[in-house]
């Protein structure tokens, strides 16, 4: 970014404000002032704070964007797609695996030619997991039609976004628009930035949404959108998005000088720093170039000749200022926070090279390398080694290692990881002292648990030593749980706060064997784990007595992204248990709301303002969704009524090992996103069970039944007696939202009834 | 002329805090950095060490301050820093939190403790040591230790102007949280004026604290294909007595009636059992204590317990230590322990 302040104060008309904001702020504040239509989001890090300061502003009556909290990325990509089709300004922000969930509605948008603005807040895509910033999943995104303009700074990200929208809807565009900036560096980082002191200003410069398009929004021009072609037309259409996209290209130098004007910040093609006489050069993308402008002017100190280039815009790829920048560069190094596993080079550096290829007089050596993955950072002594490499390459007139990994240890063999515990399976988690018997009368099981007090020589499936806060209620709910269960257990943790906590490499706090799957696919996964070891053991190739009990943990919301996935494995029964905790909203991102999140309660997505008060619409109610599957097990349970849930461990295995997949939900509390006290975790749950919100049952074999009735027990109590421990629910006991506390009552009221109903009635 | 007291070859004055997730040092480095920014002009940019790390655990937070024309690039970590604070002392154990301190640096620990043992424990040669007991003023206060320490950090950055800060917290509670205002100003205030200062003499040739970056314990020669781990459990090796803010159960066994009750509920399986005969010979477990070593300090197993064998107790150092009863695990021969 080239600050023009001297040269274009005189006609720098639009008045700013300084502030102290971090780039994930700063778009928001853009999406904000623009004033978008619509924004269809799912959460993920590090892209969620956007959605959450657009909650804010919107609880405080400073947008009116419509947020809509999609069931996962991929639904979100086709709200946003939807509203873009009916020509509403749409945007969208996601980060790695997100956006590769969506990734398949990305060419359909672009083909379709429908423009919208998504920020996308880059960070390492999974596997192994890791949600630091890199450009893995960028690179994914080089092949989708969107252009992708790539922002250094917070200060680069709010101006780009209202750059971005103005070059979507340009006529000679048409195309969505990618504003990617690295995760946590940029996203996180807060930093002296300007802003528009007024929104008209943005407006005016965007200028009206276009309507002379063919759009849904207008029911007297009916139109077909999205039929399907054969080759001798898709090349045609392709014909026309490859103009599209070189066009916004040009558009780019446009409104950039446009905004120049306005802003007195131009952004050109490349970010050129010291390039003018420059031998030796970095090419780097985002937030690293801008630590390497340092070391060039220590290195230029020294009388070593040596700049930076950065693209602001990387589709369409600017091969001719690349070609005019390094006409004189005798040694380039790229460094690239991604791979192109066995293309010897990651993507840009290929398409450095093809651009020199063209210009026949051009000598430059280009080196590659693959840094900083996953958000190990980078160091100015880094940018340092990367200029060494360069002049060494420069010295010698080639390159003696043009690709390589940097920043990669071999390890020290003497810190392998070595045994701390003897393994604990099998015997060690037969208590023999749990009794489950089919009773031929009833067609239900028969439990019988010894006291609790009992069960504490039965170790623990899950180690001391994991990083859960303090009070975190998934621990003491899954033990219980798996209390019930004798013998082994296999288990799959979706992602969540259950799987992050316990699996910080090189560290397990599992004692069994364990496996991860993203947040939608646990279900899915342990389908195909649980068959396999099924047909291993048909074939003889294991020789194991007993068989493991199979169970799926997924929370954080875990039942809206994963539905499908669940509702899947019921129905083709596989033997499995699928165990969620329902934590009321997705609390390893930091608490935004799931479809389980009840009516009025506040999270960082359903804010408490002026114009909102929490959520504004009830809890799925995921147990009777997973009863109608007709699985032979489903229940609920809570670590207040501990005695309750053991027996319940003891059927779901029943159940899992002789007949086909069980559910059971557990009401857990999460004291950091509750905002309630740690020591009261037991005493909420109880009092959300004697309310009724959260019912005690099973329905076994297609019969309901209440395991704990607190009409009968009198200690049924009004929801409010649960809401007071909380500070989500504070505002609800206010005399202005108690409506509000009606609403949810008569909804609970509604599902109680209906459940008792069910248990006296086992046809219903 | 500067405000900045001292600055780095890239022109940054730089500050580090120390903390562990939930005491809040996240917002004070925010608060401390708006202040340099927008209160007095000065660039600057503020960050903190990310992670899946949830509370309780090791978090850094970072603020740079420059002059206003200067343009900040780097964003990488605070290596060397002028100031340090630390927000809990429990760090010491597994933190280097002074790495890379300025010879002339100042380093602000929250402690009740006296001056040369904390020397001691942060292997400080030189240099000057602030002391704050911000625990103690936010317990008194009912308000949170950031305050406190912010309070202090405010007295060594004494470019900032502590008036600007207390208009930010009087806006901060005022119109939700009225009754929170006074609380939090006494506390700014007290953190500001308790903080206490003894300077270690440092000689001509000092040096700064080395400073080095942390390698991963492994790497691609002895990292399993694929990230697999096949030491199960190995997180029993973490200390997690670092996420406790003040208190921990006591436990007092005459009391006990073996219930499992706290067992039940215990988020980090604390409770050691041993089996044993009961009145009658019959084979029966009793809870024979608690390993401290992974006690968060929830207290959920004070609520729990139907008797008075588990109450509060606000932790004084050493109790921990001198009462664990360590886990029974079945310790593997050869573990790195």
């Amino acid at each position: 970014m080239a600050i023009l302040e001297e040269k274009l104060t005189a006609q720098v008309g639009a008045e700013q404000i300084s502030t102290f904001e971090s780039g994930n702020e700063m778009a928001a504040m853009a999406a904000a002032q623009i004033n978008y239509h619509i924004m269809g989001y799912f959460p993920i890090t590090p892209s969620t704070e956007v959605a959450q300061f657009l909650d804010q502003m919107k609880a405080r009556g400073e947008h009116d964007i419509k947020l809509i909290p999609a069931d996962g990325e991929h639904g979100s990509a086709g709200i946003c797609y939807g509203a873009a089709a009916t020509g509403a300004r749409v945007f969208n922000a996601t980060s790695a695996n997100g956006f590769l969930y969506m990734i398949e509605q990305l060419p359909v948008q672009a083909g379709t030619r429908f423009p919208m603005v998504m920020n996308l807040v880059t960070r390492a895509v999974s596997g192994p997991l890791d949600i630091r910033g890199d450009h893995s999943d960028l690179y994914f995104g080089l092949n989708t039609g969107w252009v992708i303009l790539t922002a250094r700074t917070p200060q680069a990200v709010y101006d780009m976004n209202i750059m971005a929208l103005k070059i979507a809807e340009h006529s000679k565009v048409r195309l969505p628009v990618i504003v990617a900036y690295d995760g946590f560096w940029t996203s996180h980082q807060k930093r002296r930035v300007q802003y528009f002191k007024d929104r008209r200003v943005v407006q005016q410069f965007v200028g009206e949404c276009p309507t002379d398009y063919n759009f849904i929004r207008d029911p007297q021009k009916p139109v077909t959108i999205g039929a399907h072609m054969n080759g001798e037309d898709l090349m045609n259409n392709h014909f026309q998005q490859s103009e599209a996209m070189y066009n916004a290209g040009e558009v780019f130098r446009e409104v950039s000088a446009e905004y120049a004007k306005l802003s007195g910040r131009e952004y050109s093609v490349l970010d050129l720093y010291k390039m003018e006489d420059a031998e030796v050069a970095l090419f780097l993308l985002n937030s690293a170039a801008e630590s390497a402008k340092d070391v060039v002017d220590q290195l230029r100190a020294q009388g070593i000749k040596a700049g930076v280039i950065s693209p602001n815009i990387i589709r369409p790829f600017p091969v001719k200022e690349i070609r005019e920048a390094l006409k004189n560069v005798k040694a380039l190094l790229v460094g690239e926070r991604a791979d192109s596993y066995g293309a010897h080079g990651p993507n840009l550096t290929h398409e450095v090279k093809s651009a020199l290829q063209d210009d026949k007089n051009n000598q430059t050596i280009v080196l590659s390398r693959v840094f900083g993955m996953g958000g190990k950072d980078f160091y100015a002594n880094d940018a340092q080694e990367f200029f060494n490499m360069a002049i060494d390459a420069m010295e010698k007139g080639y390159a003696e290692k043009p690709f390589d990994y940097f920043g990669h240890v071999p390890g020290n063999p003497e810190k392998i990881l070595k045994p701390v515990i003897t393994p604990q399976q099998g015997d060690a988690y037969k208590s023999g002292l749990i009794e489950v018997k089919m009773d031929e009368e009833t067609n239900k099981l028969k439990v019988k648990i010894p006291p609790l007090r009992m069960l504490t020589n039965k170790p623990k499936r899950i180690a001391s030593g994991h990083g859960a806060c303090p009070g975190c209620g998934i621990f003491g709910g899954l033990e219980l749980f798996f209390k019930g269960i004798e013998g082994d257990i296999v288990t799959l943790f979706q992602t969540g706060c259950a799987y992050v906590t316990t699996t910080a490499y090189p560290y397990s706090s599992h004692k069994q064997t364990m496996m991860h799957n993203l947040f939608q696919n646990g279900a899915a996964t342990l389908s195909g784990t649980v068959e396999a070891f099924m047909e291993l053991k048909r074939r003889g190739e294991i020789q194991v007595s007993d068989d493991a009990t199979f169970v799926m943990i997924t929370g954080d919301g875990g039942m809206d992204i994963g539905m499908g996935s669940a509702i899947g494995t019921a129905l083709r029964g596989h033997k499995l248990i699928m165990l969620e905790y329902d934590n009321e909203g997705y609390m390893n991102t930091g608490s935004q709301m799931s479809y389980s999140t009840p009516l009025g309660h506040m999270t960082s997505t359903s804010g408490v303002g002026k114009t909102q008060q929490g959520k504004s619409f009830h809890h799925k109610d995921t147990v009777q969704i997973m009863a109608a599957t007709n699985i032979p097990y489903v229940f609920t349970g809570s670590e207040a009524f501990p005695q309750d849930l053991v027996k319940k461990g003891a059927k779901a295995q029943w159940y899992a090992q002789n007949v086909g997949p069980v559910y059971g939900k557990l009401l857990i509390t999460c004291p950091l996103n509750w905002k309630s006290e740690d020591r009261y975790g037991t005493k909420i749950l109880e009092e959300a069970v004697n309310s009724c919100f959260f019912p005690l049952y099973e329905v076994e074999q297609g019969v309901t039944a209440i395991t704990y009735n607190p009409e009968e027990k009198k200690k049924r109590v009004p929801v409010t007696e649960w809401f007071k421990y909380m500070g989500k629910t504070k505002h609800l006991l206010k005399e202005e939202n108690k409506h509000l506390v009606d609403e949810f009552e008569r909804e609970v009221e509604k599902r109680w009834q209906r459940l008792k109903a069910k248990h006296e009635n086992p046809w219903l | 002329m500067s405000i900045l007291p001292q600055k780095n070859e890239l022109g940054f004055f730089e500050i580090r805090l120390e903390s562990i997730g939930g005491l809040g040092a996240n917002l004070a480095g925010k608060m401390l950095a708006e202040a340099g920014v927008l209160g007095l002009g000065l660039n600057g940019s503020n960050f903190s060490s990310y992670g899946s790390e949830k509370k309780g655990t090791p978090v850094k937070s970072f603020i740079r301050f420059c002059e206003p024309r200067v343009e900040i690039r780097d964003h990488s970590p605070i290596e060397q820093p002028h100031i340090v604070g630390v927000f809990h002392e429990a760090l010491y154990k597994t933190i280097n939190v002074v790495s890379g301190l300025n010879a002339d640096g100042i380093v602000l620990v929250n402690s009740s403790r006296d001056f040369d043992d904390v020397k001691q424990d942060l292997k400080l040669e030189y240099g000057t040591l602030a002391i704050v007991d911000a625990l103690t003023i936010a317990v008194e206060e009912k308000t949170k230790v950031n305050t406190a320490m912010l309070g202090a950090l405010f007295r060594i950055c004494d470019f900032l102007d502590p008036d600007a800060m207390r208009k930010v917290i009087r806006k901060t509670f005022e119109k939700k949280y009225p009754h929170f205002v006074e609380p939090n100003l006494r506390t700014f205030d007290r953190g500001y004026s308790e903080v206490e200062f003894k300077t270690y003499h440092v000689p001509e040739d000092a040096q700064g604290k080395a400073f080095t970056r942390p390698l991963p314990q492994l790497g691609y020669m002895t990292q399993e294909l694929g990230g697999v781990i096949t030491t199960q459990a190995n997180s029993i090796l973490k200390d997690l007595s670092g996420s406790r803010q003040g208190f921990l159960p006591k436990f007092e066994r005459d009391k006990c009636i073996d219930c499992a009750a706290c067992d039940n509920v215990c988020p980090d399986f604390c409770f050691v059992w041993e089996e044993g005969a009961d009145k009658r010979g019959r084979e029966q477990m009793f809870l024979k204590g608690i390993d401290y070593q992974y006690c968060k300090g929830c207290l959920k197993c004070v609520e729990a317990c139907p008797t008075s064998a588990l109450s509060d107790l606000r932790e004084m150092i050493g109790y921990a230590d001198a009462n664990r009863v360590k886990q029974n695990f079945p310790y593997a021969e050869g573990g790195n322990l």
